[in-house]
This record gives structure tokens, sequence and C-alpha cells, in this order.
């Protein structure tokens, strides 16, 4: 990762925690339900980007596993809050992600071959990291229906998988 | 009464029959791990996976040349352990999954 895609992702980064401060008192039910469905709608957006500007088979491979299994969960949260009655709504921290990922599909489409490839599993990777931080620092603790809290715990090993899978693709692109 | 003396019959007559089939082992697919990660069994039985997550997996082990093929929530993969040795096998699709098999 070179310097100023360390300071995109620093900046991201700090910029998620402090609006999750903002939500204070932790957000509501339906706020967390607008961040879970943000989350993966943005990482599914993502993926299908890389799909179509990449040419590395375990880049695009890794781009289509996000879409299915995001898809997955988005299609559980969905059903979850349609049986709870809960109507997802926004919160400073849905709107964040929506701001960093509209950064981030700008820096990603002024890119091409390798350089696209690093830039979306460096993100990828610090992505899915502050989602794991948000799960286990926010999300969890604020959780207050039970069947919303047990759904984003089913979903964290999913995200820990995701971050380690793209891990290991970081480590191999840099070895090439 | 019937049927039982009819199995002891079998039994008599096809004793290899009893012991080819082996006992059958349950490995569960939840959380993003292999439950057990590690199975011992016996040549000839049968492992049975079943995917508990809400995603697809699969069991692989490229060089063993095994292969479930994608297995949807709830769906299960029956495999008999026949090759004697330690197979390490993964998700496919996730591969920092990992688990083993031992063929006793």
């Amino acid at each position: 990762m070179n310097s100023s895609k360390i300071a995109v992702a620093l900046s991201a980064s700090l910029f998620l925690v402090s609006a999750f401060a903002q939500d204070k008192g932790g957000p509501s039910d339906p706020q967390i339900a607008g961040i879970v469905v943000t989350a993966n709608a943005i990482d599914i957006d993502a993926g299908k980007l890389a799909k179509s500007h990449t040419k590395n088979k375990e880049v695009s491979k890794f781009a289509q596993l996000m879409i299915t299994d995001h898809t997955a969960v988005n299609k559980q949260a969905g059903a979850l809050a349609k049986k709870l009655g809960v109507k997802p709504e926004d919160s400073p921290t849905s709107q964040s992600l929506k701001t960093g990922a509209a950064e981030n599909t700008k820096n990603l489409k002024g890119l091409k071959g390798a350089g696209f490839d690093k830039a979306y599993v460096d993100h990828e990777v610090a992505y899915h990291q502050q989602v794991l931080d948000a799960i286990d620092k926010v999300l969890i603790p604020s959780a207050k229906n039970a069947e919303l809290k047990n759904l984003i715990v089913k979903v964290r090993p999913a995200i820990a998988a995701h971050l380690d899978h793209a891990k290991m693709i970081q480590s191999s692109l840099a070895k090439k | 009464m019937l049927r039982a003396a009819l199995v002891a019959i079998c039994l008599a007559v096809f004793p290899a029959a009893a012991v080819a089939a082996g006992n059958t082992h349950a490995v569960r697919i939840e959380g993003m791990k292999f439950i057990p990660e590690r199975l011992e069994v016996a040549a000839g039985d049968i492992v049975v996976w079943t995917n508990k997550d809400f995603l697809p997996h699969s069991v692989t082990a490229r060089e063993a040349r095994v292969e479930s093929g994608d297995l949807a929530p709830d769906k299960s993969w029956r495999f008999t352990a026949r090759k004697k040795g330690e197979m390490r096998y993964i998700c496919r699709l996730h591969p920092v999954m990992k688990g083993v098999l031992v063929v006793k």
C-alpha cells in the first residue's frame, strides 16, 4: 500500500469511528438495520465494479464471492427486518459509509490493471476490518432486539473470513 | 421374527457385507468452520458434511481430487473414505476454511 492509499484508508477509518461516536448512546435497531443493509450493498457494488474491471482470476473470483455472500446477508437482514416490522433507517454511520464508498468508487474508476487490483483488494482489507470493528464495538453492543443481535453474531464469522481471504490475496498480489 | 431370521441368515452367508458398511460420521459446516476440524475415521467409513451456514460452501481437496461441488445452505454431501492417510481440505469458495480427514 503506498502512502496516499494508506492516507485514504486511514481517513476513511477515522471518519467511520467518529461517525459511530455521533450515534449517541449507540444506534437504534432501525439504524442498525440500515447500517447492515448499507454496508452489504456497498461491498456488492464494489464487487460488481471489480468484476467488470479486473483481468486477474483470483481477484475476479473474490469479487464474485463478495457479491454472492453479501447478497445472502442482505436477504437474511431484509427478511428479518420484515418479520420484526423494522424499517431500516439512515444514520451518521450509514451516511459516512456511503460517502466512503463514493470516494472508493471514484478512486477505483481511475485505475487499471495491477494498480486497480491492488487498490480494490487493499480497500477490501481495510473495509472488512472497519466493518468487523463496527460489529464488535457498536452493532452487537447496541442491538436491542435479540433476533437482530443474533443475525449480526451469525454474520460476524463471514466478515472475519472475508478479511482473512482478502489479506491472503493482498499478499499473493504483492509477490507478483 | 421372520425378518430377524432373514438378517441372521444374510449375516451368516455374507459376513463381509456387514463389515463393509462402515460407520457414518457427521461434519457440520457452521460459522465458517468445519466442525470437527479434524476427524479420524476407518477406511470404508462414510462422512457426511452438512452446511448449516447461510452461505454456500464446498469440501475440496485438490490433490486427492475430492470435490463436493457447491453446497447450498442445509445441503449435505456424503463421501466414502477409502484411501488411507491424511486428507487436508478447504472450502473452495472461502479458502481460509480448513479441515483434515484422517483415514486409518
